[in-house]
C-alpha cells in the first residue's frame, strides 16, 4: 500500500513535469502543473502517513524514508511559496528533483518493505529528524530556484530571448527574493532539527550531527555574506545550488 | 439591406489628410447620427483614431452610398475632387472582414496592436447610445468583437515588443519585476531617453534622475518626468542606488565605464544593475557588461529584438487571416 502510493505519487509528478516542459516549449505558460503536484502531494501524505502508523513514530528511519520526506518536504515548500508568490515554471522545475528523489526510494532495498514499530520514540529524536528533513527540503527549493535564475542571468546577459522558457520564466529580483527567503527557513528549520540533535540521546558515532553542523555553518555563511557584504545573484544561486549538493552528498556516506 | 465601409487609414492618406477627417471621441455618437441622416443610410458607425477614419454604413443601395458619402465628406471638408484616392471602399462581407482585421490589429501601423480593440469598442459605444445601430451593425460589431479576441488568445499577433522603449521596458520588467521599486537614472536630456524614461515611469517606476552635461536641459526633463534632476558630476553617487540606467547623450566617448560601475558595486551591494545604451556613438563601455549583476544592452540589440518580434508578428497574419476567414463564413451576417 505505501509503496503503491509513492510510485503512484512519483507518477504524478512525472506527468505533471513533463506536460510543464511540453508546454514551456510551446510557448505557454504550465497553468496545471501545481494541480498535477497537489496530487502527488497527497499521496506523499499517504504514504508518510501509512509508514508512521506501521512505525508508531515519525517516518525517517531509513533512507528510503529519509528520500521520500524530503521529497514531499521540497514539493511542500513549492506549493507554499510557488503558486502564493506567482512564480510560474517553478514547479516545472521542481517535479523533476521530486521525482529523483522518489525513484531513489523506490529502488529495491532501499525502503524496507515491513517497517520495524519504533520502541520508545525520543521526541528530540523525532523533532531532530523531522526538522532536520524539512529544512532539506527548503533548502532544495533555494537551489531548484538557483538553477531558475542561473538559466534567466544566462539567457539575459546573452540576450537570448526568444525561447518559451525565458517568457515564462519569474523575474530575475523575485527569483532571488524568493531564493534568499527559502535559505533562511531552510537554515531556521535546520538550526532546531540541530540543537534538538544535541537534546536527544545518542550513542556511538555522531558523523551525521557534525555533518549537519558543517552543513549549517556552510549555509550561515552564505546568508551572513549575503546581509552583510552583499552578494551577486550569481554567486548566491551557485553556492545555494552547490551547498545543497554537497550537503547532499556527505550525508549519503555518513 | 447593404453594408459598406468607407475610410481612410495612414496607408492611403497623408497626416495633413487624416486630421481634416478625425472625429473626437465625445463627437463619436453625433458623428454616426449625421451619417446615419444621410439619404438611404439606416445605420452608423464611425471610428476615428490617430491613424485611421471609417465609416460603417448600413444602407438599402450600397455602391450608391459609397458614392454619395464620400461626396459629402469632401464636400464637408473642403477638398478637392482628387482627395477621392485616399479613401478606400469596402461592400458586403469585405467590410465585414476589414471591420475584423483592424479590431484584431492586422490593420494597424503598429501590426497586433492592441489599443485599436478599445478604441473601436468606443465608437461602436457611442453609437449605440445615439441609436444609430440596429441588426446590421449590431451584429457585425458583436461578432468582430469575439473575432478579435479570438484571435489575439489563439495566435501570437500581441506577442513581444516592437519598439525599442517597449523592448527596453520588458527587459526591465523581467529583471525587476513590478517596477514601483524600481528607481531610473538618466544620462542624457535626448528625445529617445524621455521616451524610454516614459514607457519606465507609466509602468510604474518609482522615481527617476535626469543628469545632463547642461544643468538647465536636466532640470526640463525632470520636471516635465515629475523627476529629480542631478548635475552631471554627481552622476556616480547616484548610479549607486538606482536600478535602470538609461543613457543617450551625444558624448563622443563612453561617459559610464567598467570601473565606474566597479566603485558603485560594493555600495549597491551587488544588486543587480540593467544599462539600456540608446547612444551612438555608445555611452557604456562594452566591458561593463562583463559584470556580474549587470545587463547591458544597446541601441542596435534593442533594435534587432523589436526587429525580431515584428517578423514574429507577421509570420502570425496568415493564421490571424484563417482564423477570420473560418468565423466569418461560420455566421451568415445580415449585409454581407
Amino acid at each position: 500500500m505505501d509503496r503503491a502510493l509513492l510510485i503512484i505519487s512519483t507518477l504524478l509528478a512525472s506527468i505533471g513535469g513533463v506536460l510543464g516542459m511540453l508546454s514551456v516549449h510551446r510557448g505557454s505558460r504550465s497553468r496545471w502543473t501545481v494541480v498535477w503536484m497537489v496530487a502527488a502531494f497527497l499521496c506523499q501524505i499517504g504514504f508518510l502517513s501509512v509508514r508512521g502508523e506501521a512505525r508508531g513514530a515519525c517516518p525517517l528511519r531509513g533512507l528510503g524514508e529519509i528520500l521520500a520526506f524530503l521529497a514531499w518536504s521540497l514539493t511542500l515548500f513549492y506549493l507554499v511559496v510557488g503558486p502564493p508568490y506567482r512564480l510560474s515554471l517553478l514547479g516545472v522545475f521542481t517535479a523533476p528533483v521530486v521525482v529523483v528523489f522518489q525513484v531513489a526510494a523506490l529502488v529495491p532495498g532501499v525502503l524496507t518493505d515491513h517497517p520495524e514499530r519504533a520502541s520508545g520514540a525520543d521526541p528530540w529524536r523525532e523533532i531532530h529528524g523531522a526538522m532536520s528533513v524539512l529544512s532539506y527540503g527548503a533548502l532544495a527549493l533555494a537551489g531548484v530556484a538557483g538553477v531558475m535564475f542561473l538559466v534567466l542571468d544566462h539567457q539575459l546577459k546573452e540576450h537570448h530571448l526568444k525561447s518559451g522558457l525565458f517568457r515564462n520564466l519569474p523575474p530575475v529580483r523575485e527569483l532571488l527574493q524568493s531564493m534568499l527567503r527559502l535559505l533562511w527557513i531552510g537554515c531556521g528549520l535546520l538550526t532546531i532539527g540541530i540543537v534538538a540533535g544535541f537534546m536527544m540521546p545518542r550513542s556511538g558515532a555522531n558523523g551525521h550531527l557534525i555533518a549537519a553542523v558543517a552543513t549549517w555553518v556552510g549555509y550561515a555563511l552564505l546568508l551572513g555574506v549575503k546581509t552583510l557584504r552583499g552578494l551577486t545573484g550569481r554567486r548566491m544561486a551557485l553556492a545555494a545550488v552547490g551547498l545543497f549538493l554537497i550537503s547532499l552528498t556527505v550525508f549519503a556516506f555518513v | 439591406m447593404e453594408l459598406v465601409c468607407l475610410g481612410l487609414n495612414h496607408r492611403t492618406a497623408p497626416v495633413e489628410v487624416r486630421e481634416r477627417f478625425s472625429v473626437m471621441t465625445p463627437k463619436l455618437g453625433e458623428a454616426s447620427r449625421e451619417m446615419a441622416a444621410l439619404d438611404g443610410v439606416s445605420e452608423a458607425v464611425v471610428i476615428s483614431t490617430c491613424n485611421r477614419t471609417e465609416f460603417y454604413l448600413a444602407a438599402d443601395l450600397g455602391s450608391a452610398t459609397l458614392r454619395l458619402t464620400e461626396e459629402a465628406l469632401i464636400l464637408e471638408h473642403g477638398l478637392g475632387a482628387d482627395a477621392s484616392h485616399h479613401f478606400y471602399r469596402k461592400q458586403g462581407g469585405e467590410a465585414a472582414r476589414h471591420l475584423c482585421r483592424v479590431v484584431s490589429g492586422l490593420d494597424s501601423m503598429m501590426l497586433g496592436e492592441t489599443e485599436i480593440f478599445g478604441q473601436v469598442k468606443q465608437a461602436y459605444q457611442a453609437a449605440l447610445d445615439s441609436g444609430t445601430t440596429a441588426g446590421v451593425l449590431n451584429r457585425l460589431f458583436q461578432r468582430a468583437f469575439g473575432i478579435g479576441k479570438k484571435v489575439r488568445t489563439d495566435t501570437r499577433i500581441q506577442e513581444g515588443a516592437t519598439s525599442i522603449g517597449s523592448v527596453a521596458v520588458d527587459l526591465a520588467e523581467k529583471i525587476f519585476g513590478h517596477l514601483k521599486d524600481s528607481e531610473v537614472m538618466i544620462l542624457g536630456a535626448g528625445e529617445m531617453s524621455r521616451i524610454t524614461a516614459q514607457a519606465l515611469v507609466s509602468r510604474g517606476a518609482k522615481s527617476i534622475f535626469v543628469t545632463n552635461r547642461s544643468y538647465d536641459r536636466a532640470v526640463d526633463l525632470a520636471n516635465e518626468m515629475g523627476g529629480r534632476a542631478v548635475r552631471f558630476d554627481d552622476r556616480q553617487a547616484v548610479l549607486e542606488k538606482v536600478d535602470v540606467v538609461i543613457s543617450s547623450t551625444g558624448a563622443p566617448h563612453a561617459i559610464v565605464t567598467k570601473e565606474h560601475v566597479e566603485i558603485a558595486r560594493r555600495a549597491r551591494k551587488y544588486r543587480p544593475l540593467f544599462f539600456i545604451d540608446i547612444a551612438v556613438p555608445r555611452d557604456i563601455d562594452p566591458a561593463v557588461g562583463e559584470i556580474e549583476e549587470v545587463y547591458l544592452y544597446d541601441i542596435d540589440t534593442l533594435e534587432q529584438l523589436a526587429e525580431e518580434a515584428r517578423v514574429r508578428r507577421k509570420r502570425q497574419i496568415e493564421d490571424c487571416e484563417l482564423i477570420i476567414e473560418s468565423e466569418l463564413a461560420k455566421l451568415n451576417l445580415p449585409g454581407t
